[in-house]
C-alpha cells in the first residue's frame, strides 16, 4: 500500500462520526445501562456511539486505501448568507412578526443570487410577506405572530 | 372478496363526497406543482400543511396528503423530461431517456408514457392495496417486536440499496439517524437524554427541521454555488401521442414496473424512489438491446414511472395493516393520523373503516384527475419552470421556515433548521447519502421501542430474533441484501489487487 493523501471526503465524514460519537457518549454517561433485559435509558445510546464510532473508525481507515471521488470547494458566501437568512428570521419571528421576518429573509437570502436586482428584491420580499401573511396567517389560522405590536402583546 | 369489493364501494362513495372531491383536487394540484419544481418535495409540503390538516376531518385530512405525495410523482417526470432535472427524488431516473427523448423532439410522447403508465400503476395499486392489505393486517397480528425490529431492519437495509455512496458510509449515516433519534425524553423511564441541557430538545430533535435542513436548505445553497444552467426543451409540444410502436414496448415496462413498485413499496424503506430506481434496472437488464437505455428509450421512461407511482402508493400499507411508516413521507402521515386521535397500526382496518377504504378509493379518483391535470396544463408548468432561480429560492426558504416554525410555534426549530441545513451542506460535499439518515431516524424510536419489549419477552436473550421463524426470515433478507450490495465491490476490489 503506498501512502497517499487520504480521500478527503471519507477522512471528513467518518472523523465528524467519530466526534459525534465521542459527544454522545460523553452526553450519556450518567444514563443508568440496567441489563440487556431491562435495558436502562443508557443502554442503547452507549451502544449505537459504539457503532457509529467504529463505524466512524472504519471509514476513516477508508480513506487511506480508498481513492474516492475528489474533495469539492465550498460555497462560502451562499452558505453564510443563507443560513443568516434563516437565523435573521429565527431571530425575528416573535420580536418583530411575521411580515417583517419575511422581509429580512428574503433580503439577506437574495445577497446570495449573482443575478440578484435591488427592485426585484424589493417586491418579491414585500410580496412574499403579504402573501404569506394572508395565505398562512389570515386564511389558514395559524398561530403566528403577524407583527410587532401583536407579539408583544402577547397575542398570536 | 365480496365484502372487500363492499368496502371499497363504500370508500368510493366516501371519496365521492363534494368536499372530499376537493381536497382530493387540491391535494393532487399542489403534489403536481411541488413535483415539477425542482428542490420542493413531498416531505416539505407535507410538513407545512400538516397544521392545516388539524382543521380537516381526518379522512379528507388524509386524502388530500395522500394526493400530494402521489401527485408529486406526476409532476416530477414533467421536470425530468423537459429540463434534465429530478423535479422529485423518484425522477432521477426518468431524466435519462426522458429527457433525451425531448431532446429528439419526442417530448409530448414522452410526458404522455409517464403520465399514462402512472395512471395505469396508480390503479393497479389501489387495487392491490384494497385486496391484499386486509389479510396483512391479519398477518400483522402475528408480529411480535421481535418481528417488527427485524421488518424495520430489512427496511434500513434495503435504503442503502438506495444510496449511492458507499456501503459504509451509507451504514455511517444510519447510526447517525439511529443516534439523532435518541436525543430527548426516554419513554420508559423519563430521563432526559444527551440534550446539552437545552429546554427545547426535550422532546427530540424536530423530525421536519431536520428533514427540510437536510434536504430543501442544503439543495439550495448547492444550488448556488455556480450560475443557473436550465436548459429546458423549447419549442412547442406537439403531437402528445406516444406511435404504436411506443404503446407496444411501454407494455411489458409499464407491468413490469408496477409489480416492483408494488412490492417494494411495501418494505420499510421502500417507496417512489427506490421502486424506480429497481425498475430502471431491470428493465435494462432485460432488454434485448440495453445501449439503447440513456439514449432516449421509451422503456426507461416507462418502467421507473410506473414504478413510482405504485411505490407510492403501496408505501400506505405498512402504515395502514402494521403501524410502521414506510418512509419519511408517510411518516408525516402517521403523524397527521395521530393528530386526529386515530393510531396507526393493524386496527386501523376494522376501528376506522371509513378512514381506511376513503383514502383508498381517493387514490383511484385522485390518478384519474391527475391525468386530467397533467397534459393539458403542460403549458403551465413549462411556464413555472421558468421562473429565475434568484426568484424561487428565497420564496422555497420563506415556506421552509413558516412551516417549520408553525409546528410548535417554537423558534429553536428555525435555529435546528439552519444547523441541519449547514451539516446537510457538509454531507453534500462530503459524498454522504442524507436519505438514509433520515429514515432510520423515522425508524429508531420504534426500533428501540421493539428492541426493548422483544429482549423483555425473551428475558435478555438475543437469539430470539433468529429463533423466531418470521423474524429469522426477515432478517435472512436483509443479510441477503447486504450481500448484494457488498460482493460486486469484493470482486472488484480483487481485480485490482491483483492487477
Amino acid at each position: 500500500m503506498m501512502r497517499r493523501s487520504p480521500t478527503f471526503n471519507d477522512l471528513a465524514t467518518g472523523l465528524l462520526l467519530i466526534a459525534v460519537a465521542a459527544l454522545g457518549f460523553w452526553l450519556a454517561m450518567d444514563l443508568r445501562i440496567g441489563t440487556a433485559q431491562r435495558m436502562g435509558p443508557g443502554y442503547l445510546p452507549r451502544a449505537m456511539c459504539a457503532v457509529l464510532g467504529g463505524l466512524g473508525a472504519l471509514i476513516v481507515v477508508r480513506s487511506f486505501i480508498v481513492s474516492g471521488a475528489p474533495r469539492e470547494p465550498w460555497a462560502w458566501m451562499p452558505l453564510a448568507l443563507v443560513s443568516a437568512s434563516i437565523a435573521a428570521f429565527a431571530l425575528g419571528i416573535e420580536k418583530v412578526g411575521l411580515f417583517v421576518s419575511i422581509v429580512a429573509l428574503v433580503v439577506v437570502a437574495s445577497l446570495a443570487a449573482p443575478d440578484k436586482r435591488a427592485g426585484e428584491v424589493a417586491i418579491l420580499s414585500v410580496g412574499l410577506a403579504a402573501f404569506s401573511s394572508f395565505v398562512f396567517v389570515k386564511m389558514l389560522g395559524l398561530p403566528i405572530p403577524l407583527w410587532p405590536a401583536a407579539s408583544l402583546l402577547g397575542l398570536s | 372478496m365480496l365484502d372487500i369489493l363492499a368496502n371499497f364501494g363504500h370508500g368510493l362513495m366516501i371519496a365521492a363526497e363534494p368536499w372530499n372531491l376537493v381536497y382530493c383536487l387540491i391535494g393532487a394540484l399542489i403534489g403536481t406543482l411541488i413535483g415539477v419544481l425542482p428542490g420542493l418535495g413531498p416531505v416539505a409540503t407535507v410538513a407545512m400543511l400538516l397544521p392545516i390538516t388539524y382543521h380537516l376531518p381526518p379522512v379528507s385530512a388524509l386524502i388530500m396528503l395522500a394526493g400530494i405525495y402521489y401527485g408529486a410523482q406526476y409532476g416530477g417526470s414533467t421536470t425530468a423530461i423537459l429540463v434534465n432535472l429530478p423535479g422529485e427524488n423518484s425522477s432521477v431516473v426518468t431524466c435519462l431517456d426522458g429527457y433525451q427523448m425531448a431532446r429528439r423532439g419526442r417530448a409530448g410522447p414522452a410526458l404522455a408514457v409517464a403520465a399514462l403508465s402512472s395512471l395505469f400503476a396508480g390503479i393497479f395499486a389501489t387495487l392491490f392495496i384494497a385486496f391484499f392489505a386486509p389479510p396483512l393486517a391479519e398477518l400483522a397480528l402475528m408480529f411480535g417486536p421481535a418481528e417488527y425490529f427485524s421488518l424495520m431492519l430489512l427496511g434500513l437495509i434495503a435504503a442503502i440499496v438506495l444510496a449511492q455512496g458507499s456501503l459504509l458510509s451509507a451504514l455511517g449515516m444510519i447510526a447517525l439517524g439511529l443516534f439523532l433519534s435518541m436525543v430527548g425524553t426516554d419513554i420508559d423511564s423519563g430521563a432526559i437524554r444527551m440534550t446539552f441541557g437545552i429546554t427545547p430538545l426535550n422532546d427530540g430533535i424536530g423530525f421536519v427541521p431536520l428533514a427540510m435542513g437536510l434536504f430543501a436548505v442544503a439543495e439550495i445553497v448547492k444550488n448556488l454555488e455556480k450560475p443557473e444552467e436550465r436548459s429546458i426543451v423549447d419549442g412547442q409540444i406537439t403531437n402528445l401521442w406516444p406511435s404504436r410502436q411506443d404503446f407496444r414496448s411501454s407494455i411489458g415496462p409499464v407491468v413490469r414496473g408496477t409489480t416492483i413498485g408494488s412490492l417494494l413499496g411495501l418494505l420499510p424503506g421502500g417507496g417512489a424512489m427506490l421502486s424506480s430506481f429497481a425498475a430502471y434496472s431491470v428493465e435494462k437488464r432485460l432488454s434485448a438491446e440495453p445501449e439503447r437505455f440513456g439514449q432516449g428509450a421509451v422503456e426507461g421512461v416507462a418502467a421507473p414511472e410506473s414504478a413510482n407511482n405504485a411505490g407510492a402508493q403501496t408505501s400506505f400499507i405498512p402504515l395502514l395493516t402494521l403501524g410502521i411508516p414506510a418512509n419519511p413521507v408517510i411518516a408525516l402521515m402517521a403523524g397527521a393520523m395521530m393528530i386526529h386521535g386515530v393510531q396507526p397500526g393493524p386496527q386501523v382496518i376494522t376501528k376506522n373503516p371509513e378512514l381506511f377504504w376513503g383514502v383508498i378509493a381517493s387514490m383511484l379518483i385522485g390518478n384519474l384527475m391527475l391525468v386530467v391535470i397533467n397534459l393539458p396544463l403542460i403549458g403551465l408548468w413549462v411556464r413555472l419552470l421558468r421562473v429565475p432561480y434568484r426568484l424561487f429560492y428565497p420564496a422555497l426558504l420563506v415556506f421552509c421556515c413558516i412551516g417549520v416554525y408553525s409546528l410548535s410555534s417554537a423558534t429553536f426549530d428555525v435555529v435546528l433548521l439552519v444547523i441541519f441545513g449547514i451539516v446537510g451542506y457538509a454531507f453534500l460535499k462530503w459524498q454522504c447519502e442524507p436519505a438514509p439518515l433520515l429514515l432510520a431516524f423515522v425508524l429508531g424510536p420504534l426500533m428501540e421501542e421493539n428492541l426493548k419489549r422483544a429482549m423483555l419477552l425473551a428475558k435478555g436473550n438475543p437469539t430470539t430474533f433468529v429463533t423466531r421463524p418470521i423474524s429469522l426470515g426477515l432478517l435472512v433478507l436483509a443479510a441477503i441484501m447486504l450481500l448484494i450490495v457488498v460482493l460486486p465491490s469484493i470482486s472488484q476490489r480483487r481485480e485490482t489487487v491483483f492487477k
